[in-house]
């Protein structure tokens, strides 16, 4: 078989939490179309590594395959990105994975982000209503900001903006870009900027914005592209405005 | 003594079970919100067109019963009428209330609710959130829940599989057996029902423009309990979806509904730059073959147009067997503003850029009409009984089902934009009905013998230990690509009964070799291996289902298409004659000479087919195989006519 | 205002490290620099301007409240600041994420170069007892000395530069976490605009040194004898 109508991967595994971690390469032959993900889906029907050993098929995590769900976030020849999106003919070999870094790995490339979950509870990004009853119609929202709103409303949860964070580590508590946005988010929805104060409290707090050190690497690595800097700068305006009224109107 | 607050486990966190939750916990239940995966990363973000709601914000006279109609003639008449007329009466509160929630649904100039155009109707009635509606819908109701949660009434189970409902010595649902996809721990959940809301069955098909997670093996499991499975065999076909290895990536209708057009060259294996064909040289087939609905006639009838070209035509494009989908003459900005994230996907997976040369795309498995059989109860006026117990119940009792695992609203055909709405709609109907389920039910599970709960319990820990414990030669993977194969190239577009009975015995022959699967991971810490063994075996049994159903149904309906029971519908024929010729049937035998020549005749066929086949299937599991049988469709509110797109 | 919380401290203990950068460190530096820039006009304004500071009542507790505490609390959040983060730009190597470590590599840089800086001028003025007109013809005859040598003329470019870096990049940075810029637009045009404040400063502080190197003039104090 021609040397260029092979994939090589590598592939950085971990059985267990808190067990070690270890390099297996995995040679596949190579399909029109193909990314990471059908790289892994073919090493499932023939997990073998390149040096003939019959291994464990890889687990990672994903589901939509879009990159909508943001399930499948991992490292890919050291940047973080979504494996669906990671296109084999546009990588260089061999095509390295490893799991995010900065959080609690579970198995293999699949880690558990519950940390962004719980910040998003910790912030109350939510829009409170007074009930699901029918009681007519939303509020008037001009276009040009709902088409912001929905800027910040693409985020998917999937962690790159932490994972390339200087400021964003497994030992602080730092809340990072992504729920500084959705701060932002339901900070200007008009219904949800009526908890707006509640949500700028929180986040002048332990791990809130302060923390940020306007490395802005987040913002080039979102594959959303929504424009984190430009939330973390708004709450910025926010947080020092409430600080105001803290220190002189309260 | 405190009120007993109602309990229920919801099976699957994507728009019906989210939305279901958070009914339920307005009033006061507690849930159990089981899940995959974190629920925000549900099927339900794939969803990209929107939500139909007949709000009539245009003036073009749209209402809730012209959404109604059609809906169930999108259906091919196969749906219960009082349900769909429910939900579409329902459905302009639901897009309020959405919007309430915060989603970004496109504006108008004024800051109202934009709708846009979609297949199947002649009226604007979809509202959307950019080229991502279903993610924006789940994000609003996974933020609801996440409320709940906060506040201790939801309790979620995330990296959960559910395995099966726990029956007490009544046949009544009393709890689940769960599997922690991470420890491996099976244990026992009780609650006062069960809600599955576990989404369609895409992935019995191998590649489709499903989730990974869209297995259908919840459903599966409830039918190799006893339920009934319904119309296993109307599956849809997106007419449009990107080729892909992993997935095959769906295009949205909203590309067609904000002006794509569809063609292919007029010459066979024409390789020339798409761009530089004339057009006198392109045959724009939907468009002169349905001059009103042109590029969106609805899906059942795009997909065999696509398929026709392709393969009895063949003018497929570079000879492959796919279309272009042209957006070209569309200005760039305006394909941004509308369409801008759907055709970043075609760029993120294609590399081309869709603004500027024509996408090629071809059909795929999309969208599972049937789905475990579920009840309802109408309120006597052709609409629901939204307090009645019986909503969106399975047959058995204190199992209840949401979303695109229920059967009952799409019938043949799935109209664009109506998912999002049927999953959103049971999953809020069915909320009063359960928790009147919960006040009416004489012994509640804490009254159950815990032996029920421990037996279901190990008899799971059994199965999948002995799964864990197969070293046979058969990689399931393979296996399960074999079985997607085998249901791709008998059981899609175009169906013949020789070709499906071919598949039953590929199926049963799978079924074999099944038995000689090896579990390629022992290990006792997040390992999918016995999981992926246990949804395999549920997907030959939905396979069986699917195919069998289809060999059974002889006639032509919505998504079912075999071309020797088609009844040919003459071209000239109006849709109203048939309505004429009913009422003048009343009055005795209807003369030939009545209606334009071959009228009649075809007419004659289209009742006969009607009589014998506008029915439900329902499969039942009896000895391994699929029992079939029929049940009535409630046509009570319009009278069933044919169907024509023109 | 009731009790605060850890995490309002946390909060609040950032925010004035982001304010003591500008108000009074990032003042001082500006003012420094522009004053010692005297240098390059002649020896005499220069030595007049250190007269006047010198010269000013309560000297010590400026110094002290307006740059000693101020300046000190800076460094050691800094450092605390750089401590708790991982830096990444070798992996990510984009401007932004190298502006990121190089604002903390300065920092350092400047902390290092302050201790150098004072120790050979304030510390010795004071220790030997150099105030008021003294204190001119003292500090003056260490800057010959030091600009005498390459060494020294490094040392100094260094850590002026890293000061003006520190201080231009740090402004820019002030005006996001403060919320004054916003937009990714505004973002770029401020930097801009910081760094060419940033080069004035380098040029003030380069052209002194300069000026040092090239024409090394003794002085005598303005009044002698005047305490």
């Amino acid at each position: 078989m021609p040397e260029d109508k092979t994939i090589r991967l590598k592939i950085k595994r971990q059985d267990q939490p808190d067990s070690k971690a270890y390099w297996e390469e995995f040679d596949l032959p190579h399909k029109p179309r193909a990314n990471v993900i059908s790289c892994l889906m073919d090493i499932q029907m023939n997990p073998v590594t390149r040096q003939e050993k019959t291994v464990t098929p890889v687990v990672w995590e994903s589901n939509c395959l879009e990159e909508v769900c943001g399930s499948c976030t991992m490292i890919i020849n050291g940047k973080v990105r979504q494996a669906c999106t990671a296109l084999i003919d546009a990588l260089p070999q061999p095509i390295v994975l490893e799991p995010l870094t900065k959080f609690p790995i579970v198995r293999d490339l699949q880690v558990d982000r519950t940390r962004m979950f719980e910040n998003l509870k910790k912030v109350k990004a939510w829009i409170h209503i007074d009930g699901t009853y029918n009681i007519g119609e939303g509020p008037v929202i001009p276009e040009k900001q709902r088409a912001k709103a929905y800027l910040l409303s693409e985020c998917m949860t999937c962690g790159c903006c932490l994972e390339a964070c200087p400021q964003f580590t497994k030992n602080n508590n730092f809340v990072g870009a992504s729920t500084i946005s959705q701060v932002r988010l339901f900070n200007m929805h008009p219904t949800g900027a009526m908890e707006s104060e509640e949500r700028l409290e929180t986040i002048m707090g332990d791990g809130g914005i302060a923390d940020c050190g306007n490395a802005q690497v987040c913002v080039e690595v979102c594959p959303k592209k929504i424009p984190l800097t430009e939330s973390i700068a708004e709450i910025g305006r926010e947080t020092t405005l409430q600080l105001l009224k803290n220190l002189f109107l309260k | 003594m405190p009120k007993r607050k109602p309990q229920f486990i919801v099976i699957g966190g994507g728009l019906a079970g989210l939305a279901a939750t958070m009914k339920l916990c307005e009033d006061k239940a507690r849930v159990t919100l089981v899940s995959y995966q974190p629920v925000k990363r549900s099927h339900s973000v794939c969803a990209q067109g929107g939500i139909n709601a007949a709000i009539d914000t245009k003036g073009e006279g749209d209402s809730p019963e012209t959404h109604f109609y059609d809906t169930v003639k999108g259906g091919d008449f196969l749906a219960h009428q009082p349900l769909v007329r429910d939900m579409c009466h329902q459905a302009p509160a639901i897009v309020h209330l959405m919007d309430r929630l915060g989603v970004a649904f496109n504006r108008t100039p004024e800051g109202h609710l934009e709708f846009r155009r979609f297949g199947g109707t002649l009226f604007s009635r979809t509202a959307f959130a950019g080229a991502t509606t279903g993610q924006q819908l789940l994000y609003a109701l996974d933020e609801q829940v996440r409320r709940y949660e906060h506040d201790g009434q939801v309790q979620k189970l995330e990296w959960h599989e559910y395995l099966s409902a726990i029956l007490d010595s009544q046949g009544v649902c009393r709890g689940a057996v769960l599997h922690d996809l991470h420890t491996g721990e099976i244990f026992s959940a009780k609650g006062d029902a069960v809600i599955l809301a576990t989404g369609g069955p895409a992935q019995v098909y191998g590649k489709t423009t499903g989730s990974t997670v869209c297995n259908g093996v919840a459903t599966t499991a409830a039918y190799l309990q006893g339920a009934k499975y319904a119309n296993g065999e109307f599956i849809q076909v997106h007419p449009t979806a990107i080729p892909g290895q992993d997935k095959l990536r769906l295009m949205s209708e909203s590309a067609r509904g904000e002006g794509g057009r569809i063609w292919v060259p007029r010459k066979k294996n024409d390789d020339r730059d798409p761009l530089t064909i004339p057009e006198s040289e392109r045959y724009y087939f939907l468009e002169e073959n349905h001059p009103r609905f042109g590029n969106l006639v609805p899906r059942d009838v795009a997909s065999r147009e696509i398929h026709d070209v392709v393969y009895n035509k063949e003018l497929g494009v570079e000879g492959q067997p796919m279309v272009y989908l042209d957006l070209t003459h569309q200005s760039e900005e305006f394909l941004e503003h509308r369409l801008g994230g759907i055709l970043d996907i075609y760029a993120k997976f294609t590399g081309d850029n869709p603004k500027k040369v024509p996408m090629k795309i071809f059909p795929a498995v999309h969208y599972s009409m049937g789905g475990i059989w579920t009840d309802y109860e109408s309120n006597g006026s052709g609409l629901i009984d939204h307090q009645s117990p019986r909503n969106q119940m399975t047959s058995i009792q204190g199992l209840y089902a949401a979303g695109e695992c229920d059967y009952q609203f799409h019938g043949a055909n799935r109209l664009g934009a109506n998912s999002l709405l049927s999953c959103i709609y049971t999953g809020l109907m069915m909320g009063p009905g359960l928790i009147q389920y919960s006040r009416n039910l004489n012994s509640h599970f804490e009254d159950v013998p815990s032996s029920v709960f421990d037996q279901a319990r190990d008899q799971w820990q059994g199965r999948m230990q002995s799964f864990k414990q197969m070293k046979g030669p058969e990689n399931p993977y393979v296996l399960h690509q074999e079985l997607g194969d085998i249901l791709l190239a008998n059981v899609l577009i175009v169906r013949e009964n020789s070709k499906l009975e071919k598949a039953l015995t590929q199926i049963s022959d799978l079924e074999i070799r099944f038995k000689n699967v090896q579990c390629l991971d022992t290990t006792h810490w997040s390992n999918p291996a016995p999981s992926m063994i246990q949804q395999l075996f549920c997907q030959i049994q939905l396979a069986k289902i699917i195919t069998q159903g289809a060999l059974v149904r002889n006639e032509f309906r919505g998504a079912h298409y075999k071309p020797e029971y088609d009844l040919n519908q003459p071209k000239d024929f109006d849709p109203h004659e048939y309505v004429e010729y009913i009422e003048k049937k009343q009055y005795g035998e209807v003369l030939e000479s009545e209606f334009p020549s071959g009228h009649t005749a075809y007419m004659k066929r289209y009742e006969e087919c009607n009589e014998q086949w506008l029915k439900t299937t329902i499969a039942k599991h009896n000895n391994n195989q699929p029992e079939i049988s029929f049940e009535e469709v409630n046509t009570s509110l319009v009278q069933p006519r044919p169907r024509k797109y023109d | 205002m009731g009790s605060i919380t850890k995490g309002q401290a946390h909060f609040l203990l950032l925010k004035i490290h982001s304010l003591t950068g500008l108000v009074p460190i990032g003042l001082f530096l500006t003012f420094h620099l522009l004053v010692n820039s005297l240098r390059t006009v002649g020896v005499l304004p220069y030595q007049w301007s250190i007269d006047v500071i010198n010269n000013l009542p309560f000297l010590i507790w400026i110094e002290i409240f307006f740059i000693y505490i101020p300046l000190l609390f800076h460094s050691f959040m800094g450092f605390y600041i750089t401590q708790v983060a991982k830096m990444n730009a070798i992996r990510y190597r984009y401007p932004r994420n190298w502006m990121y470590v190089m604002q903390r590599l300065t920092g350092a840089v400047v902390f290092v170069f302050l201790i150098y800086h004072m120790g050979t001028t304030v510390v010795p003025k004071i220790w030997n007892g150099h105030h008021l007109f003294e204190a001119a013809p003292f500090l003056i005859e260490v800057m010959n000395q030091e600009f005498a040598t390459w060494t020294g003329r490094i040392i100094y470019l260094v850590g002026i530069l890293s000061a003006t870096f520190h201080f231009a990049n740090g402004l820019w940075a002030f005006c996001i976490s403060w919320g004054i810029i916003i937009g990714p637009r505004a973002q770029r045009n401020a930097s801009i605009v910081f760094m060419l404040f940033g080069g004035v400063l380098t040029v003030l502080g380069f052209a002194t040194v300069l000026e040092f190197s090239l024409h090394p003039v003794d002085v005598e104090p303005t009044l002698k004898g005047a305490f």
